[in-house]
């Protein structure tokens, strides 16, 4: 990765290097460095004084609505990088051992919920689970059952977001971990095999220090995303009931579209969800490093 | 043995493909079923009278005096003119960290990673106040070039270019011809596999997109995008939601098509982008 760049440059270059490169500048610099520099200059700032103060991060971190959407974001996150990290990688495996020409087709199959956008997603799943006479309801009635009313019963709100974002991004990820599985030298199975290594052996020796790379990239991919989760919740659920479903992304969303409340307290929200993603990727790919320097 | 395992992933892996697809198959029948037909206990998945009056429905209605189509159509072109312009300033940065060199390279080039590292909802609320200051609200301005940089794509675009030999350009440099030419005459044309991967993302993220064009078109009906529109019909049509399906139904057909045509290169490409 690191490169080692000579020493010599030539003017002419430096100059198309430049104009070449000064659009993505320009954009990156004015769309995301300098919103950020005035987030982090706003969560210092009092409302109404302009002064340099704390009382924007205090405030935040009491309030409990942002407190429970942390918590929420925490469990949902969890869960659904867990979930999708072996849900994936183990179809990755029947992907991989199937017929090759069934394998493309399935390949393409579960690659379409990724390119349905959450507006339809939201659509599809409340035609589905539709409390007075959508489908599940009926296969409930059928099988002489009470409905489910999913939106806003027991658990079920928090199960319905979390099937759903496992829904869209299910396809997309076991082709990634397929990748990484195709990415392993055959030879090493046969070496293992020849030595007499069953295949509980070879996951634990050979797939899963080979996919390392793999592992950290979804890994930080899937919290970055997750730890983010607005548009299910908010489509879907609303955030409701009670709080349950959500998120902090919600949370700052509903809060940026509520003139009554102080922006500089939203935006030090905003930043607070910057760092804990940040640490959390950190410690995440602190142990991965290390895990994968132990072998 | 091992044919026998073959034939099992084969048919564990038919159904899973086929339980993923069922929520969107099982909306589609339903885009002609009459208000009556749409929920009622036992649903069924074929309309029993079935009906276009949905589809007719989308196709008169006015939102604040514009068409559904007509959004599409807008949606359409403005999905890909960002696409066009994200291909060009990312294609470019990605050249220049790849193959050039000069004063700054190495910090311009951390300068540019660390913006992946900034998350949207961070910056959500101050992006619209720049785009506010530069006079871009209710443009289609702000619909095309705030996203049009990313770090994760000019990441993707320059491993593709360090992968590409060092003497391809000799013969080009012994010419003279300028650095730029060399890019545009050379690297450009061989990069079309990684433009249609990086290009079809960025379009499906820009057609898609909800959150960003409700905050920033507020006051021009006529630049509203698909989703927006979707999205207010399922609150006011939340009766008749046979109108919202169709409409969905009808949002869906512009992305597929573009899957169907390109999705060897997507599949593909996905394997390739896993492995950064």
């Amino acid at each position: 990765m690191k490169a080692v760049f000579r020493k010599k440059y030539k003017a002419a270059d430096s100059l198309t290097a430049y104009g070449m490169l000064f659009p993505a500048f320009a954009i990156l610099s004015i769309f995301g460095v300098l919103p950020l520099l005035m987030a982090i200059g706003e969560s210092f700032q009092d409302y109404t004084t302009k002064a340099f103060t704390f009382a924007n991060f205090d405030y935040i971190l009491k309030t409990p609505e942002f407190l429970k959407s942390f918590g929420n974001a925490i469990l949902f996150t969890v869960i659904i990088t867990a979930l999708m990290l072996v849900l994936s990688f183990l179809f990755a495996h029947i992907v991989k051992g199937m017929h090759s020409s069934c394998g493309s087709i399935v390949k393409i199959v579960i690659y379409v919920p990724c390119l349905i956008s959450s507006v339809a997603t939201s659509i599809i799943f409340t035609f589905l689970l539709n409390y007075g006479g959508g489908l599940i309801t009926s296969i409930l009635v059928a099988m002489k059952l009470e409905p489910i009313s999913f939106l806003t019963q027991g658990i079920w709100p928090q199960t319905v977001v979390i099937a759903v974002t496992l829904w869209c991004g299910f396809g997309y990820n076991t082709l990634v971990m397929l990748a990484g599985l195709l990415n392993i030298p055959k030879d090493y199975y046969e070496a293992a095999a020849i030595d007499g290594a069953g295949a509980f052996t070879c996951m634990i020796r050979i797939t899963i220090p080979g996919m390392t790379n793999y592992f950290i990239l979804m890994l930080i991919n899937l919290i970055t995303g997750n730890m983010q989760m607005l548009d299910i919740p908010y489509m879907i659920t609303g955030g409701g009931p009670l709080n349950r479903t959500l998120t902090p992304a919600l949370y700052l969303y509903n809060s940026f579209r509520d003139s009554s409340r102080t922006q500089n307290v939203t935006i030090a929200g905003a930043l607070v969800i910057m760092v804990v993603i940040l640490v959390i990727n950190a410690v995440a790919f602190g142990l991965m490093r290390s895990k994968k320097s132990e072998d | 043995m091992k044919k026998k395992k073959a034939v099992i992933y084969t048919i564990v892996g038919f159904v899973v493909a086929a339980v993923l697809l069922f929520p969107i198959i099982w909306m589609l029948p339903a885009a002609f079923k009459p208000r009556a037909e749409l929920f009622g206990i036992p649903n069924t998945f074929f309309p029993k009278d079935p009906t276009l009056d949905n589809f007719t429905k989308v196709f008169q209605m006015k939102l604040n005096g514009y068409g559904f189509v007509r959004s599409l159509f807008v949606t359409l072109l403005v999905a890909t003119g960002a696409t066009a312009l994200s291909l060009a300033v990312n294609t470019m940065a990605g050249y220049v960290f790849a193959r050039l060199n000069f004063r700054g390279k190495n910090v311009l080039w951390i300068y540019f990673l660390c913006t992946m590292f900034i998350p949207g909802i961070t910056i959500l609320l101050t992006s619209i106040k720049v785009v506010n200051m530069l006079g871009m609200m209710d443009t289609v301005f702000v619909l095309i070039i705030p996203a049009a940089s990313n770090a994760y794509n000019i990441f993707f675009f320059r491993q593709f270019y360090l992968g590409i030999p060092e003497n391809i350009e000799e013969a080009a440099v012994v010419d003279g011809a300028s650095k730029f030419k060399i890019f545009y005459k050379i690297f450009l044309p061989m990069s079309v596999t990684p433009m249609v991967v990086i290009g079809v993302g960025v379009f499906m993220g820009n057609y898609n997109s909800f959150l960003w064009p409700t905050l920033t078109i507020v006051n021009q009906p006529n630049l509203a995008m698909v989703m927006q529109v979707i999205r207010l019909l399922s609150s006011s049509y939340a009766s008749r939601f046979g109108i919202v399906i169709a409409a969905t139904v009808m949002s869906l057909i512009i992305p597929l098509t573009v899957f169907g045509v390109f999705q060897k290169k997507i599949i593909e490409g996905i394997a390739i982008t896993g492995m950064k």
